[in-house]
């Protein structure tokens, strides 16, 4: 087989390459076209750097999310001051009962959301593409197996497993990795099952056809002539996967099975925060705010990927 | 024997406490007036489910199982006075002719259950016996290994009676200790010394509608939604001088988060005037009641009680080493600590293993440091045992108010080196860890209150060698010969003023060897709606006294 492979002609993947590239300028056009897409990434690229650079700017503060500032509290455990502690040396506050600055939990906050939702997805992503690929490519009795296992998970509670799973789990296992797990091994049926179907109509395509007549192989076909046309699917269901990771990994800390505390979360943030929110709302507030415009900087990204891929909706001003 | 008597009272996230604020009552609106009769209080219940078997219920003698189920003796709670143990069902707390190892009982005239048939001292002991069975296990448990072959005996479904249980007459009730036991009078007010009769009896539905011999009845019971109680036509006042038998119904509403339960009540509309919460408020409502002056003035809070501590496991690697463990008694913060359970509100800085508010004890403090601890002295001892760095395990339950606390050890101890992990596990998880065989951990918090007012229950149960393990509270895990020796001979004593000396002595022997960090003295508060009467937290224990409680008419 691998004879035939340097046989087969190279001119079409060729002029492919070069559309590609013609369709990543004109990509970036119509991204920068729409005011609201070009927003997103603008918020992306903002939590990216905040998280990347967390230790940095709580250093700039002075700060960092682990110490403990008893002074910052009334006698009964509340943040003395305006909105939650508000000053100058706390930006957003501090944290009740802790007297932990709040801007440096969100902050770190910021890391562990993104690290786990763009590890979930970018795992969830391979084992999808992979599985969905070879499935929508070889059919037969290993697509309907493929199938089948998809349906099962779709349909598992997947929520009341993790918190199973929490409880059996060692605590020598680090936890952001089994969260990653947990999240990629209930992620990954959805963009297989789009990946496979996606792949069963491309099958069917004259290029598709010409490469098998002209003697290409499998590993040929799958990754010269399918993935590179997949490439747009992808692309765009990972940047809309990525908010729901995120809220996915909230949602677990929340119910008090992510990450082990004092490792700032801000799904965790949350859940103490609701016990004070007639007292201290802006402990609410932040965390909340933040959580809401990550997963809202994704979505807006993604949906713009979305339009300026789609063949459909090009040209359609919002 | 238990962590917490009053699982039975629902007070899932709360730990318990004990003593309360005597003079807070009568200033927030006269709350101790006379009984006013009538109407139907609610009372707000966390957990889903209550258990009326009395052979189960961990229940203190003053709350949920003390309105339908009557016992041999009672707490009589007055707010600024301590608990006093009367008769209830008996004519007396007891007579011991031979210095505490028999203890005889009589029954008072003309007792009869709801459905009109009279209470026999046969259906007392046959209450106590079911408490023996392995199928009816959970229940406090003091009794079962004081009795003459209760160590053996595994129940009367086997078909075998407890022979140290004597009844010679339908009225007379005897029981034979292996030891001498002065405080066996609290022990029968127990739940398991409630009455059951045997023709009645199905352990298998006993706990949803027990045969009531109390002022109230189960009228309907649905788990997880409601349990509602009426009138028992067949209760005397006559007979019982502690219940007052306010509301002419009671309603327990189940599974109401304790959160919910504050708003609610926090609120005061509707019916939940007639209401109270039967959990502790968290502190994030604590601080919202503060600004609330109606709110202010119907919370109570318990005075300084039950012990909150942190357990060091003296089983495991370097904290075998008692220079590590009185190190730890150096590093742990116990202001942050305190923050994180409340403030002062929630409890006051602890040194003791012996609580304020019980009979002998002696305030001393053998680790003295500024509340946030001395790091220096910490290092230094560390220094001298040897060790730089350390990493210790910290299990904790996975809830909210634990984890706080949790953090604020592991900040602690971060400031002298030692790095925590803290392991989240759910309630269930963590009481069958620290009680079990195994011990895999290295550090764990908790908090104690007697289940009688006795230096004895502070600490028998905490450090007597017997306690490890098998379903015991040593979760130290501290077995110390001299110390065993010690209790004995304090239980042993029925001198009151001398059983306290010796009680004092181990106190202060226990802490030498630094098995444990007391960090509070906690306090709990209660919040009730504006229509409730009567409510007060009473000295000893920490819980509103339910028997007492009544609604304002009109």
């Amino acid at each position: 087989m691998s004879t035939d492979t340097h046989l087969a002609p190279p001119a079409p993947t060729r002029p492919g390459g070069q559309t590609r590239r013609r369709g990543a300028r004109h990509l970036w056009h119509q991204l920068a076209a729409d005011r609201w897409a070009a927003a997103g990434a603008g918020g992306v690229a903002l939590f990216l750097i905040v998280a990347a650079a967390a230790p940095a700017l709580c250093a700039l503060a002075g700060q960092d999310p682990y110490t403990y500032d008893l002074d910052a509290l009334s006698d009964s455990g509340a943040p003395k001051g305006f909105g939650g502690g508000i000053s100058g040396e706390h930006w957003f506050g501090v944290e009740p009962m802790t007297g932990r600055d709040l801007f440096a939990i969100v902050v770190h906050g910021a890391r562990t959301s993104i690290l786990v939702g763009a590890g979930a997805t970018a795992a969830s992503l391979l084992l999808g593409v992979a599985v969905g690929l070879t499935a929508g490519f070889y059919g037969g009795w290993y697509d309907r197996v493929v199938t089948r296992i998809i349906d099962v998970l779709l349909g598992f509670p997947y929520l009341i497993f993790v918190i199973a799973l929490g409880a059996i789990a060692p605590t020598s296992l680090p936890k952001p990795l089994l969260l990653v797990g947990v999240l990629a091994i209930f992620g990954w049926p959805s963009i297989a099952r789009v990946v496979r179907s996606q792949t069963l109509a491309l099958k069917q395509r004259t290029f598709v056809v010409a490469s098998v007549a002209l003697g290409a192989g499998g590993w040929n076909l799958l990754v010269r002539q399918l993935l590179p046309n997949l490439t747009a699917t992808i692309i765009v269901y990972a940047t809309i996967t990525i908010p729901s990771m995120i809220g996915a990994e909230a949602a677990l800390s929340f119910l008090g099975v992510g990450v082990p505390p004092p490792t700032p979360a801000w799904g965790r943030s949350i859940g103490d925060a609701i016990g004070w929110v007639q007292t201290d709302p802006m402990f609410l507030v932040f965390p909340g705010g933040a959580l809401f415009f990550a997963t809202l900087a994704f979505n807006l990204l993604g949906d713009g990927l979305r339009d300026a891929f789609d063949p459909k909706t090009r040209g359609v001003r919002r | 024997m238990k962590r917490r008597s009053a699982v039975a009272l629902a007070v899932v996230l709360a730990l318990a406490g004990c003593n309360a604020n005597p003079d807070q009552k009568p200033a927030a609106g006269g709350s101790n007036a006379g009984t006013e009769k009538g109407g139907s209080l609610t009372i707000l219940n966390a957990a889903s489910d209550i258990n009326f078997d009395p052979a189960k219920s961990q229940n203190l003698a003053i709350t949920t199982l003390g309105l339908v189920l009557r016992r041999l003796t009672t707490w009589d709670v007055q707010p600024g006075k301590p608990a006093q143990v009367v008769p209830d069902l008996a004519t007396d707390t007891g007579k011991t002719t031979d210095g505490g190892k028999t203890w005889t009982f009589t029954l008072k005239d003309g007792l009869t259950y709801a459905d009109g048939a009279a209470i026999t001292a046969g259906d007392v002991k046959y209450g106590i016996e079911r408490s023996f069975a392995p199928e009816l296990s959970g229940g406090l448990g003091y009794h079962k290994s004081l009795l003459v072959g209760g160590t053996e005996y595994k129940g009367p479904y086997s078909g075998a009676d407890l022979a140290s249980v004597e009844t010679p007459d339908a009225r007379t009730i005897v029981f034979h200790l292996k030891t001498a036991y002065g405080d066996w009078p609290w022990i029968v007010s127990m739940p398991a010394f409630a009455p059951v009769p045997k023709a009645k009896d199905d352990p298998k539905k006993y706990n949803q509608n027990p045969v009531a011999s109390g002022p109230y009845q189960v009228q309907s019971y649905q788990q997880g939604v409601a349990v509602k109680l009426t009138r028992n036509p067949n209760w005397d006042a006559a007979t019982d001088p502690v219940r007052t038998a306010g509301p002419d119904q009671i309603t327990f509403q189940l599974g109401q988060d304790t959160t919910v339960q504050s708003q609610r009540l926090i609120a005061d509309s509707g019916d939940d005037r007639s209401a109270f919460g039967a959990g502790f408020v968290a502190p994030a409502q604590l601080a919202q009641i503060e600004q609330n002056a109606s709110a202010k003035q119907r919370l109570v809070t318990s005075d300084a009680g039950a012990l909150s501590y942190l357990a060091l496991n003296t089983q495991r690697g370097p904290l075998k080493d008692v220079k590590v463990r009185q190190a730890i008694q150096y590093a742990v913060d116990k202001r942050a600590y305190q923050v994180a359970s409340g403030g002062a509100i929630g409890g006051e800085l602890a040194s003791t293993l012996i609580t304020p508010g019980i009979a002998g004890r002696v305030d001393y403090n053998l680790y003295p440091a500024d509340p946030s601890g001395d790091v220096d002295k910490a290092r230094q001892l560390l220094g001298e045992a040897g060790q730089t760095s350390l990493n210790l395990t910290l299990l904790s339950e996975n809830d909210q108010p634990n984890l706080a606390k949790a953090q604020a050890i592991q900040q602690g101890l971060q400031r002298v080196g030692i790095t925590v992990t803290i392991k989240p596990v759910d309630e269930d998880a963590w009481t069958a860890e620290v009680t079990g065989e195994k011990g895999d951990y290295d550090l764990t918090v908790s908090s104690w209150q007697p289940d009688f007012p006795s230096a004895n229950g502070n600490i028998q149960p905490l450090f007597a060698s017997s306690e490890i393990g098998r379903g015991g509270y040593n979760i130290a895990r501290y077995s110390q010969p001299e110390v065993d020796t010690l209790i004995a001979q304090a239980t042993a004593e029925t001198d009151p003023a001398k059983a306290q000396a010796l009680w004092a002595q181990a106190d202060k022997r226990i802490l030498q060897d630094a098995p444990i960090v007391p960090l509070t003295y906690t306090k709990n508060s209660f919040l009730h709606g504006s229509k409730v009467q009567n409510f007060y937290v009473p000295s000893f224990p920490a819980y509103p006294n339910y028997l007492k409680v009544s609604l304002k008419q009109g």
